[in-house]
C-alpha cells in the first residue's frame, strides 16, 4: 500500500479534438524507439554524412566569398576543372545539387536499417499483444492509428534527412552571406524535403504493411531485408547477366597484337606501337561501352526490381544531378575525358515515371494489406 | 460539453427499434431499451447480444436500423465524442506491449486526448487507486491476470469517464482477484458517481456490483429492473431455521397440508391457500422446538434469469 492513498479523485483537465490523436501514438512510438540503444547509436551515425553536408556547403559559401579562411585551401581543388574555381558563383546549384544528391544517397541506406530496426514491432507487435481492442474501443479510428504508427517512422527518418537538410541549408545559408542564394538554391532544398517525405511514406507504409503480416516481429525483419537486400540483389544480378553479354560484343571485336614467333617479331619501337594502339583502342571500346549502357538505361526494366533503385531513381530526378553532371562534363577539354566522366558519374535515365509507378503500386499493395490485417473492432472477435 | 452529453436526465442510455444482424444472425432484433444511471448489469447467455449491444453503444458498429442516445449523444453520429466519455475494459487480455504499468496507463489517456503531463500524472493516482502502485515500473507483460485486470481498469478510469463498461472482468481470475475487481468496480459506481455497464454471466459478480439489470436473450430485451425489486418476495413461501433436527416439524406441518422442502440449513414452507404463517409458530411449540430464523421467501437473481429466460 502506498504511504499516501488519497484514493480515486475526479479529472477535470480537458481532452483534446479528435484531428491530432494519432499523434498520440507517434509520440508513444516514438519514445518506445529512442529507448533503443543501437537506433541511438544509428541515428548519431547517420549524422555524420549531413556533417560531411554541413562542411562543403559551408566552404564552398567562404570560396564564393573569397574568404582567406579557405585561401590556402583551395590550392585541394586541382581536380576541379580551373573555371569551376575562379567563378565559383556559376557553379554554386551544380555543387549543392551535388552534395545534397551524395547526402541523400547515404541516407538513404541508414534509412533501410532505422526502418529495419524500428519498423517490425510497430504492428506485429500490436496483434500479437492483442492491442488493437485497447486501441479502437477509444476515441482513434483506424486512420488515426495507421497515421500514428507511420508518423513514429516519418518522425525518425526525418531526424536523418529532413532535419539536416534544413540544418544544412541554413548553415550554407549563413556562410555564403549572398541573398541570392535563396532564389539559386531553394528549389534544392524543396526537392531534398520531398525526397525526404517520398522516401518516409514509401518505406514507412510498406514496413506498416509487413509488420501487419505477422505476429512476429522477426519474421517481419526478415520480410523487410527481403524486400530490401534480396530485391536488390536479383536486380543487379539480371542487369549483370545481361551488361556481361554486351560487354562481350564489345570487347570481342578488339584484337589483340597477335604473339608471333621471336625471329617473326617486329622491332621493340613497333610492338609497343602496336600495344599503345591496343590499349587505345581498348579505352575507347570502354567508353563507348559505358556509354552504350548509359543509352540502353534508357529503357532498361531491370532496376525496378530493385526497391532502392527506384526510390534512388526519384531522388536523382528531383535534385537533376544527370543534367548537373552534363552540365560539368562539358568543362572536359576532350571528348574522351567528357565521355569517360559521364559514364562514370551519370546515374541510371530510364524514365523516372517507371519507378515512380512502382512505388506507387508497392503504395498501394500495402494500403491493402493494412486495410485487410488490422481490422476495426467490429471485425475483430 | 456537460450540457451537451448530460441527455435526458435519468437515463443512461437509450435504443428504439435497433436491429442488427450479421447476415441471417439478428445480433439485436428490434431492440428498445431505456436504462437509468447507476450501477447496471448487463447479463444473457452466449450469443444473447451482449457484446453486439456494448460494441453498439460505443459506436464500433453500424446499426441496420433503430435509433438511441447514450449519454445524451447520438450513437450513430457522435462515436467518437461517446468513446471519449466511456471507460471500455474489453474481455480479451490485451496490452499495449513493451511499456511498464504507468506507460500504459498514461499511454492510454493521451489516447483519449489527455496532455502527456496530465496523462503521466493521472496514471500514477489511478495506479495507486487499483493497488498496483507498487508495481507501476515493472513491464506489464510480467503481470499475473488479476494484476493485468486491474491495469486495464485503472486504464479506462485514467480519464475519469462518465460511464465505465466492463466487459466479463473476473473471468479467469483466482477468487482473491476476483474479489479485489468487484470490490473496485462497486467503489467506482457506487461511491465515485461513475456509471457502470457490468456484463457477465456470473450472477452472484453482477448482484455483488449491479443494482440494476438488463436481461438479453436472442438480441431481445427480456426483462430489466432494480434487483431489488425483481427479486419479488413470496408471501406465500417462508424459509424457516430451527435450532434442532426439523424433520418430525416438517411432517408435522404435511400433516396440515403445508409442503416443505429442505434447503442447506433452511426449511422452506409453501402455505396452502387459507393457510397461515401462524400454524408454522404453533407447530413448532407444540414440539417444543425453538424457531431461529423465520421470513419469506425472496427470488435469487438465478431464478430471476433463469424465469426471465424461460418466459422470453
Amino acid at each position: 500500500m502506498p504511504i499516501f492513498d488519497q484514493g480515486y479523485q475526479h479529472w477535470s483537465g480537458r481532452l483534446s479534438g479528435h484531428a491530432w490523436r494519432w499523434l498520440a501514438v507517434t509520440r508513444h512510438g516514438v519514445r518506445a524507439g529512442l529507448k533503443n540503444r543501437f537506433l541511438r547509436y544509428l541515428i548519431l551515425a547517420a549524422w555524420v554524412p549531413a556533417i560531411a553536408l554541413v562542411l562543403v556547403l559551408c566552404f564552398w559559401g567562404l570560396i564564393e566569398r573569397r574568404s582567406s579562411l579557405v585561401s590556402t585551401l583551395i590550392q585541394f581543388l586541382s581536380f576541379l576543372q580551373p573555371g569551376i574555381i575562379t567563378s565559383p558563383r556559376d557553379f554554386r546549384i551544380d555543387i549543392w545539387r551535388l552534395s545534397y544528391s551524395y547526402f541523400l544517397r547515404s541516407e538513404l541506406w541508414f534509412s533501410m536499417i532505422v526502418i529495419f530496426l524500428l519498423g517490425p514491432g510497430l504492428i506485429s507487435q500490436d496483434l500479437r499483444f492483442n492491442a488493437l481492442p485497447l486501441y479502437f474501443s477509444r476515441p482513434l479510428r483506424r486512420i488515426d492509428y495507421f497515421l500514428g504508427k507511420l508518423g513514429v517512422i516519418v518522425a525518425f527518418l526525418a531526424m536523418i534527412m529532413i532535419v539536416p537538410s534544413i540544418v544544412a541549408y541554413i548553415l550554407g545559408l549563413a556562410f555564403s552571406l549572398d541573398i541570392t542564394i535563396i532564389r539559386d538554391t531553394f528549389g534544392i532544398l524543396l526537392a531534398s524535403i520531398e525526397y525526404g517525405l517520398i522516401v518516409s511514406l514509401s518505406a514507412g507504409l510498406l514496413m506498416l504493411a509487413l509488420s501487419a503480416l505477422s505476429r512476429n516481429s522477426r519474421y517481419v525483419a526478415l520480410l523487410w531485408a527481403a524486400v530490401w537486400i534480396v530485391g536488390g540483389v536479383v536486380s543487379l544480378v539480371l542487369q549483370s547477366v545481361d551488361s556481361e553479354q554486351r560487354r562481350y560484343a564489345y570487347y570481342s571485336k578488339i584484337t589483340p597484337p597477335p604473339v608471333m614467333a621471336r625471329s617473326d617479331s617486329p622491332s621493340r619501337q613497333e610492338r609497343a606501337a602496336q600495344m599503345r594502339a591496343w590499349r587505345r583502342a581498348r579505352e575507347r571500346a570502354n567508353t563507348e561501352y559505358r556509354l552504350g549502357e548509359l543509352e540502353f538505361s534508357k529503357r532498361d526494366w531491370r532496376p525496378l526490381v530493385s526497391y532502392m533503385a527506384d526510390l534512388s531513381r526519384i531522388g536523382q530526378q528531383l535534385l537533376a544531378t544527370n543534367e548537373t553532371w552534363e552540365k560539368l562534363s562539358r568543362f572536359e577539354p576532350d571528348p574522351q575525358s567528357r565521355d569517360r566522366m559521364l559514364a562514370n558519374y551519370m546515374g541510371p535515365e530510364f524514365p523516372w515515371y517507371w519507378s515512380a509507378a512502382a512505388l506507387i503500386g508497392l503504395f498501394g499493395l500495402s494500403a491493402c494489406i493494412l486495410n485487410r490485417s488490422v481490422k476495426s473492432l467490429d471485425r475483430l472477435k | 460539453m456537460s450540457q451537451e452529453t448530460s441527455g435526458q436526465p435519468g437515463v443512461l442510455f437509450q435504443l428504439e427499434a435497433v436491429t442488427k444482424t450479421y447476415g441471417a444472425i439478428r445480433a439485436l432484433d428490434d431492440l428498445s431499451v431505456t436504462v437509468p444511471p447507476g450501477a447496471v448489469g448487463l447479463l444473457g447467455p452466449n450469443g444473447s447480444g451482449k457484446t453486439t449491444l456494448i460494441r453498439t453503444l460505443l459506436g464500433l458498429i453500424p446499426v441496420d436500423s433503430g435509433s438511441g442516445q447514450i449519454l445524451g449523444m447520438d450513437f450513430r453520429r457522435r462515436q467518437l465524442d461517446i468513446r471519449r466519455e466511456i471507460g471500455f475494459a474489453p474481455e480479451d487480455e490485451c496490452l499495449f506491449p513493451r511499456t511498464d504499468g504507468v506507460g500504459f496507463v498514461a499511454y492510454a489517456g493521451e489516447l483519449v486526448g489527455m496532455s502527456s503531463k496530465s496523462a503521466m500524472q493521472r496514471a500514477h493516482e489511478v495506479l495507486d487507486y487499483v493497488g498496483l502502485g507498487e508495481a507501476r515500473y515493472r513491464k506489464v507483460e510480467s503481470y499475473s491476470t488479476g494484476m493485468k485486470q486491474r491495469l486495464k481498469l485503472a486504464s479506462t478510469i485514467v480519464h475519469d469517464p462518465k460511464l465505465l463498461i466492463l466487459d466479463e472482468p473476473t473471468n479467469g481470475m483466482d477468487p482473491a482477484g476476483r474479489e479485489e475487481i468487484l470490490h473496485l468496480a462497486h467503489d467506482l459506481a457506487h461511491n465515485k458517481g461513475i456509471n457502470l455497464l457490468f456484463s457477465s454471466h456470473l450472477l452472484p459478480d453482477v448482484e455483488a456490483v449491479c443494482d440494476y439489470i438488463v436481461v438479453l436473450g436472442a438480441g431481445k430485451l427480456l426483462t430489466q429492473g432494480y434487483i431489488q425489486q425483481l427479486k419479488q418476495v413470496h408471501n406465500r413461501c417462508f424459509e424457516v431455521r430451527l435450532k434442532s433436527d426439523g424433520s418430525l416439524f416438517a411432517q408435522r406441518l404435511a400433516e396440515f397440508g403445508y409442503s416443505t422442502q429442505c434447503h442447506e440449513d433452511l426449511l422452506l414452507v409453501q402455505i396452502p391457500e387459507g393457510g397461515s404463517q401462524q400454524v408454522i409458530w404453533r407447530t413448532a411449540a407444540e414440539q417444543n422446538l425453538q424457531i431461529r430464523y423465520l421470513r419469506p421467501q425472496r427470488s435469487t437473481l438465478e431464478q430471476v434469469f433463469l424465469n426471465a429466460l424461460e418466459h422470453g
